[in-house]
């Protein structure tokens, strides 16, 4: 039986490196990715504190942010696919203008 | 057996992460994410929750990955593989920035978990995380998160063909 | 938990020292004779033209993206079946939660198709 806080120490390590990936790469796509590790991250700490404190909901929340995800994930790829069509880049340093 | 399959799913986990973040090429971070997904898949295992395992590697590691990967063939990103990384000082506060970050929520759950412990260890039900006990607190007690997750999967659909669409055509 | 798990660990180990047995066997026994004709990609086909890696329509992309979307849907609908018949006892209102559920998920799907989104053009 492996303790909470080695579970909350992984997590932690897995959000961490998804804010320095949004952080550092200017790929519109591999931050999207970063953020979807720092999702799974918050994931794992829900269903680890939901056997912690003996409680169903937990899990519940992550099964809506798994919604939520598939939902962002659809949509902001689909924006990122239209930025493409505008500009030719998804290099983020490169989208610096509000008018398209 | 529980500690030694959670020390590999957490090398393996951390490893593929950094990968993710480090590697230049985006086909590979895609392949390195959908490794990450599989640990945590195996985390949620570990810690009783069948379900939201299953659910982890099927809508996760097979549906999301597929999309990411779609979008980074649809978009041919010869050009992007050759700037992968921001500038020299970016890297540098990026790192200093997590370094500190991670300091402080790992210093936190010493805190309160270690330092503190609880006073009875926790012993899981095998009911807990079964799909019955998710469903059961699901359909009654998060009734209503339930019908909105509907609304928001519909805002997801059109949004996603909205945008989508190369031009949208004058009748609608 | 771990107990009940151990078959499917079994069983995940054995196929992937298979998959891996199966690698490193092939790259150990078979005999490696390579030729011109041999390391060209269709050996009496046509030469290949062009690099691999083009772009590909974005018809793809919305037939997966909505996809994903649907399949959210349906994971949605496994615990609903399991609980289903201890709550039914209780009254209808599992059913009518489920129909608004579907109905709303049904008028994105009216949306896509009259939008044209399933058609391939």
């Amino acid at each position: 039986m492996v303790g909470t806080a080695y579970y909350l120490y992984v997590a932690a390590i897995l959000f961490g490196i998804g804010v320095l990936g949004v952080l550092i790469r200017r790929n519109a796509i591999v931050i999207f990715m970063s953020i979807e590790l720092m999702l799974n991250a918050v994931n794992l700490t829900f269903v680890a504190l939901s056997r912690q404190l003996q409680s169903i909901d937990g899990q519940i929340f992550v099964f809506f942010v798994m919604t939520v995800a598939a939902a962002e994930v659809a949509v902001g790829l689909a924006i990122i696919i239209s930025i493409f069509r505008l500009r030719g880049t998804v290099h983020v340093d490169e989208i610096h203008l509000l008018r398209g | 057996m529980v500690t030694v399959l959670f020390a590999i799913f957490a090398i393996i986990a951390i490893a593929s992460a950094v990968l993710v973040v480090a590697h230049k090429n985006p086909v590979y971070s895609a392949i390195f994410l959908i490794i990450t997904f599989f640990c945590v898949a195996g985390f949620f295992f570990l810690l009783g929750a069948q379900f939201l395992g299953i659910v982890q590697i099927i809508v996760y590691a097979g549906a999301i990955m597929v999309l990411f990967l779609f979008v980074i063939m649809l978009l041919n990103l010869r050009r992007e593989v050759r700037l992968p990384i921001g500038r020299p000082f970016q890297v540098v506060f990026g790192i200093a920035f997590v370094a500190v970050l991670v300091v402080q929520i790992l210093f936190v759950i010493y805190q309160g978990f270690v330092s503190r412990p609880l006073p009875e260890g926790p012993t899981v039900p095998a009911s807990l995380g079964s799909v019955e006990a998710l469903g059961q607190a699901l359909f009654t007690r998060y009734l209503f998160p339930f019908e909105v997750a509907s609304v928001l999967l519909l805002a997801g659909i059109i949004g996603a063909i909205i945008l989508g669409r190369k031009k949208l055509p004058k009748e609608f | 938990m771990v107990a009940e798990m151990f078959p499917i660990l079994l069983l995940l180990v054995v196929v992937m020292a298979m998959v891996a047995g199966m690698f490193v066997m092939t790259h150990m026994l078979g005999p490696r004779r390579p030729g011109d004709i041999k390391l060209s990609p269709y050996e009496s086909g046509m030469e290949p033209v062009g690099e691999p890696r083009t772009r590909f329509s974005i018809r793809f992309y919305i037939i997966a993206m909505l996809f994903v979307l649907f399949d959210i849907e349906v994971v949605f609908f496994y615990p609903w079946a399991v609980v289903y018949k201890k709550l039914l006892s209780q009254g209808a209102f599992i059913l009518i939660e489920m129909l608004v559920f579907i109905g709303l998920l049904f008028v994105g799907y009216m949306y896509a198709w009259k939008r044209g989104a399933l058609e391939w053009e």
